[in-house]
């Protein structure tokens, strides 16, 4: 069966993911075009000592004019800018191999051959698959096809035929390198966009499953009627402390509405008001809503949490049963633990039957939280695992009793 | 090699010394094609016989010995050693002979730099080899000027500025890249501070019910033990013959839920394999908020449905999410009265059932770290109308 780790992923990531992308992409469009402003300055000038024509002197300079015009044209269009800025990027890395594909069959000397190579540098920097897989692409066939079909562009005295192969040899290596290259750091990139776009997304959960939990416990729910009662004297009392009316009082009434009533049904109710400044108030209502309480649960917990330098790139805040310089042993036993522990009821999680765990196992990131041969060893063997707890476990564990 | 394929595949997943050892395994492979390379190349070249022979000698043996350290586990040493390797072959391919394929081993080699993704070695290595480069194109560049070139001068200057130019750019690309996951690591390690503690607050609670329920807790049920016991020895038995060796370890690990971990781990008496096992096994504990427990929390809330992704679903700043001026006001009342009437706190006891008092809220307000909720107006505000917070919002 295929493997799908994205099969269980937190559903608001991708949305979020580009919000996140998109502040890199900005700043990275604005530094290549900062380079190809460079470069073209650069080779307009080496054009010129060349005493070229200036016919071909101005269509090399068309070519980085337009480049860099319509980057500026796609960056100008603040609607959708996040497709706007990922076309310009496709658009540069074309336009980059175009002049430099240009420049070599305008000179066809082995020097500007290497202009393919500095074409393939600034479109790296974007880091985006789509772009590398063009790129790649293009540096390998243009470099193969101009080594085979121009071969005189290599043309040195006293380099024999022979050594044209070495080239395409180089050349194959370099791209394969700087494909694996890309490619792994591609996959780093999506890794931090994607923990962080996670996190963001897991702190909600975890403050969802800390008031529930808290709830069990016998932690009261928050009394919305008594915070509007409070919020109402408040306000009377700041009114006349700073001389005006009470504009406080209505917002609180719409906030108790709020309750019971829909979005469509309270813009009937309070005309002046539309329909996103009823939606921004629901975030501040207490009885439905959960906004405010996660606001406060986040709030309250702020103090001490300190980063040092040391932490952030420490391979402890990698949560997982498979650390590096741990036994065997104690792999097996972390996993085992956590596999029996999905197999019992908690109060938070109802027990998982097998085939949920198998297809939790294999289709989601928890895969690679489990070393690599223990989780082969559960996936061929399951129907041993969930035999073994039902015959020992089943039955010894009754989290009904508490629930 | 499909391991190593799977490996790159999925290399989001691995740890940072991890991706360094298949990113040395995947350099070795390639320098070891090179220095294979060498031998049909050290025809051209202008060295003796002897030298053509012996140097690809020694670059098998210094690909031996990058191999041999990524096997004893010392990557970076690994690291450095390909690189080496393979500045080494490109000085010995450019200094034998006036070839454009040893000018093309440059750019190959500031790639093989560059895969490593590491800033310093790129500035010491990548700048040395471009600095060698630069001699290289001043000592010998008008050997691989082309037949074609108008200008030999022009020509060289462009051997010049592409070189140096790819190093530049990729170093421009390395600024970015490392100013950009820096930051992303750092809020990623915040978050999982702040998750931690959410977690032991949840962890507490849980612990309270399962005490309150007069219950013992599920490391000690002898059915949930012996559970483990048996499957870790059926695990273990697909790897060792003595499979029931692990029986001792499991005994030890439950055995150490009713100990102080730091204690056994500190404690020279006994021996260095059982303070290495209590160590690696305190991050799997259940009577505390271990790593295991985190990884159980979050994958309980992977399992549970939430409501879809709005603009505003991970902004917590007041300002940011309300536009009007009295919301803004009511929101940081509402803010002020939660953490003043709602237990948040742990008590003496261990317990979440204290609330903050004034001053305490007064000194979280004017914190720097609050300002990711209001903004310094608002402060100035709450601290214009202290009295009324505190008189009318309890």
């Amino acid at each position: 069966m295929r493997q799908d780790t994205s099969k269980y992923q937190y559903n608001q990531l991708e949305t979020y993911k580009e919000l996140l992308e998109l502040k890199h992409i900005k700043t990275k469009t604005l530094i290549v075009n900062i380079i190809n402003v460079i470069f073209g300055i650069i080779v307009v000038y080496f054009l010129y000592k060349l005493d070229l024509e200036t016919n071909k002197i101005m269509s090399v300079m068309f070519m980085f004019v337009m480049l860099v015009g319509m980057n500026i044209l796609l960056y100008s269009f603040e609607k959708d800018l996040y497709n706007n800025l990922k076309f310009a990027m496709y658009l540069n890395t074309l336009g980059e191999y175009i002049i430099a594909i240009t420049l070599i069959l305008m000179f066809r000397t082995p020097s500007i051959f290497t202009a393919l190579f500095l074409a393939y540098a600034i479109t790296a920097i974007y880091q985006d698959y789509k772009v590398m897989i063009t790129s790649n692409s293009a540096l390998f066939l243009s470099g193969f096809l101009l080594a085979i079909g121009y071969s005189e562009i290599f043309a040195i005295p006293g380099i024999t035929v022979i050594q044209n192969i070495f080239i395409v040899v180089f050349l194959f290596i370099f791209v394969l390198l700087l494909t694996l290259s890309s490619y792994i750091l591609i996959k780093r990139k999506s890794f931090f966009y994607n923990h962080l776009a996670q996190s963001k997304e897991s702190e909600i959960r975890n403050l969802d499953l800390q008031s529930e939990v808290a709830l069990m416990n016998e932690h009261t729910k928050i009394d919305a009627s008594k915070y509007y009662d409070s919020l109402n004297e408040f306000s009377k009392h700041l009114s006349k402390k700073i001389g005006i009316d009470n504009v406080f009082a209505r917002k609180i009434q719409l906030l108790k509405d709020l309750e019971f009533h829909t979005v469509l049904e309270m813009v009937e109710k309070y005309p002046d008001y539309t329909t996103e400044e009823i939606n921004q108030l629901r975030m501040m209502e207490l009885a439905v809503n959960d906004k405010m309480r996660n606001l406060g649960l986040k709030a309250s917990i702020t103090q001490d949490i300190k980063v040092t330098r040391k932490e952030i790139f420490s391979e402890s805040q990698f949560k997982s049963f498979k650390h590096y310089s741990d036994d065997r042993y104690v792999k097996i036993i972390s996993t085992v633990v956590f596999y029996c522990l999905l197999k019992i009821d908690k109060p938070y999680l109802k027990k998982l039957s097998e085939e949920q765990i198998r297809d939790y196992f294999f289709n989601s990131e928890y895969f690679y939280l489990i070393d690599r041969d223990i989780i082969e060893i559960y996936l061929k063997n399951d129907e041993v695992f969930d035999t073994i707890v039902n015959d020992i476990l089943k039955g010894s564990w009754n989290y009904e009793k508490t629930s | 090699m499909k391991k190593l394929l799977d490996r790159i595949r999925n290399s989001e997943f691995l740890t940072f010394s991890e991706v360094l050892r298949l990113k040395v395994a995947i350099v070795t492979l390639f320098v070891t094609i090179l220095v294979i390379l060498t031998i049909p190349l050290s025809t051209f070249n202008d060295y003796t016989s002897d030298i053509n022979i012996l140097v690809p000698i020694g670059f098998g043996v210094l690909v031996f010995m990058t191999i041999l350290f990524t096997v004893i586990n010392f990557n970076r040493l690994a690291m450095h050693l390909s690189i080496i390797t393979i500045v080494l072959i490109t000085v010995f391919l450019t200094s034998g002979g006036n070839h454009f394929y040893g000018y093309m081993m440059l750019f190959v080699t500031l790639t093989v730099i560059i895969f490593y993704q590491d800033i310093s070695t790129y500035l010491l290595y990548g700048g040395g080899i471009t600095a060698y480069g630069v001699y290289y194109i001043f000592d010998k560049g008008v050997s691989i000027v082309g037949v074609n070139t108008i200008n030999t001068d022009i020509s060289l200057y462009t051997y010049l500025v592409i070189l140096v130019g790819f190093y530049t750019v990729f170093l421009i690309q390395f600024l970015i890249s490392d100013n950009i996951y820096e930051k992303m690591n750092n809020d990623w390690v915040r978050m999982n501070k702040v998750l931690g503690k959410y977690q032991e607050i949840t962890f507490q609670n849980l612990s309270e019910i399962i005490e309150n329920n007069g219950q013992d807790p599920i490391y000690k049920n002898v059915k949930f033990q012996q559970t483990v016991a048996e499957l870790c020895v059926f695990v273990n038995e697909f790897f060792e013959d003595h499979a029931e060796n692990i029986a001792e370890v499991v005994e030890f690990y439950f055995f150490l839920h009713d100990q102080d971990i730091e204690s056994v781990v500190k404690s020279s008496e006994l021996p260095l394999k059982t303070r290495k096992f209590a160590s690696q096994l305190q991050k799997y504990v259940l009577n505390s908020r271990s790593e295991l427990v985190s990884i159980l929390f979050e994958f309980s809330n992977l399992v549970k449905v939430n409501e879809g992704f709005t603009s505003n679903r991970y902004e917590y700043n007041l300002d940011k999410l309300f536009d009007d001026k009295i919301d803004k006001l009511l929101s940081l009342s509402i803010l002020y009265k939660f953490l003043r009437t709602e237990e948040t706190q742990f008590d003496k006891w261990g317990s979440v059932k204290r609330i903050l008092n004034h001053k305490e809220i007064t000194e979280l307000f004017v914190s720097k770290e609050f300002r990711e909720f209001i903004t310094y107006e608002q402060v100035n505000f709450y601290l214009d109308n202290e009295d009324l917070f505190e008189e009318h919002l309890k």
